[in-house]
């Protein structure tokens, strides 16, 4: 019998949406150009080739060895493409998804990437094409609401700020903000202009964000209403704490 | 009053408007300028107004650090808004709005005006929020012997020339 991986525990909607998220069965809400999403980015300008920090790995004399035979260099480290980053801040007033769980998504779906995780920021380092395909599918799918996440290189605070009175998650360098019904952004993740308006789309009601949610909540879906998570969570804890007593280790030294 | 640290330290307290009913008013969303500047308005308005503190997330006119260090940031928050016909500058959002008031209906009054002003949920607490003793901010802002109204009233981090001080001039002056 084949074997599902399961990556989650819990029955409530936000541990459904958690296991979407790490096993990436996820929704293509928008459209993103790749022109935009360099821009956006800042790393380069849109339309340039990608600077390397070495030659491709082809035209590289590599020496004999079993691991760099068994393991197929991604596209970027192929192509001797810079490491750079994106970094996703995502609101505690029901963002679709959180630093932890862009964590897991990008660490289990993704090779080469090194992903980074703060309270209220997630970033992911990698080869520069390479971070592109990840940036991308997060923009563009369910993992994304325009309005509760962004992308932001520097002063990220508006993670656990209260929103702004159009439902807009505060950014003290305006980098996104609502025009009509839409959001756009001006400003790349470093807050430096640019010279177009991306459409990053419409932001999601309120409700749909609490359905869509993988926060755990009070005011939606509260953490000690899902049984399963809460006995699993205890075990890890429970067994992490009793390992560091280190039973029977000292005996044997 | 004097200090209750046993501390000998001479600094006294901001005895006679102890008496006086401090309110923290905290609404779930940060205001926009237009709203804040009706709120602040309306508030100014009361007659039992002694004190009123604005704090918020800071606002700034360029970015701090990183590669954008120096970009122009032109938020749409930061506006300048009229209140009490004194034309402000912000420097930081609505998201907090302390005042200190002399009387139970003042207090009602304010309740008021902010469930007709704010289309969101607020907080409306009563208790301690202005300072009552000088600490060594007010120390190095005001200087010694400062007026004990402006206790905590200015920004720890702020510059001299950013302090916004709105007075209320005739009615309550007089009394």
């Amino acid at each position: 019998m084949a074997y599902t991986a399961q990556y989650y525990p819990g029955a409530t909607s936000v541990a459904a949406n958690r296991r979407k998220h790490m096993g990436h069965k996820l929704e293509k809400l928008r459209e993103v150009s790749d022109e935009d999403l360099t821009a956006i980015l800042g790393h380069r300008a849109p339309g340039q080739d990608y600077p390397s920090t070495h030659p491709p790995l082809a035209e590289m004399e590599e020496p004999p060895c079993p691991v760099r035979e068994a393991v197929a260099p991604t596209p970027g480290a192929k192509a001797g493409d810079r490491v750079r980053y994106v970094q996703f801040v995502d609101s505690m007033y029901n963002a679709p998804s959180v630093p932890y769980v862009r964590s897991y998504y990008a660490a289990i779906n993704f090779r080469g990437v090194d992903p980074g995780t703060l309270s209220g920021r997630q970033i992911v380092e990698a080869r520069e094409r390479d971070m592109e395909v990840v940036a991308k599918d997060q923009l563009e799918t369910e993992m994304t609401d325009p309005a509760r996440s962004s992308i932001r290189g520097a002063t990220v605070h508006g993670h656990s700020v209260r929103l702004q009175e159009d439902g807009v998650m505060f950014d003290m360098l305006d980098r996104s903000r609502r025009e009509g019904d839409v959001i756009i952004m001006d400003k790349d993740q470093v807050a430096i202009p640019l010279d177009r308006k991306v459409n990053l789309g419409k932001p999601m009601s309120e409700e749909e964000l609490a359905k869509r949610t993988t926060i755990y909540r009070v005011d939606n879906v509260p953490f000690r209403s899902d049984a399963e998570t809460v006995e699993w969570v205890q075990r890890v804890y429970l067994q992490r704490t009793q390992y560091g007593f280190r039973p029977g280790v000292e005996k044997t030294q | 009053m004097t200090c209750p640290t046993e501390s000998e330290c001479n600094c006294s307290g901001a005895g006679e408007i102890n008496e006086a009913i401090q309110i923290e008013i905290v609404p779930q969303r940060i205001l926009s300028p237009e709203t804040s500047e009706k709120l602040l308005g309306r508030v100014y308005d009361l007659d039992g107004i002694i004190r009123v503190m604005v704090q918020g997330s800071r606002l700034p006119d360029v970015v701090g650090y990183g590669p954008g260090t120096g970009q122009k940031v032109n938020h749409p928050l930061k506006k300048t808004i009229d209140v009490e016909g004194q034309r402000i500058n912000m420097r930081v959002s609505l998201g907090r709005l302390l005042v200190e008031v002399c009387d139970e209906e003042t207090v009602e009054e304010l309740r008021k005006i902010c469930e007709e002003i704010f289309t969101f949920p607020f907080e409306f607490y009563q208790g301690t929020f202005f300072k009552k003793y000088s600490t060594i901010v007010d120390y190095a802002k005001l200087g010694p012997n400062a007026d004990e109204r402006l206790l905590g009233m200015t920004d720890p981090k702020g510059k001299l020339d950013h302090i916004v001080f709105i007075e209320k001039s005739k009615d309550l002056k007089e009394e």
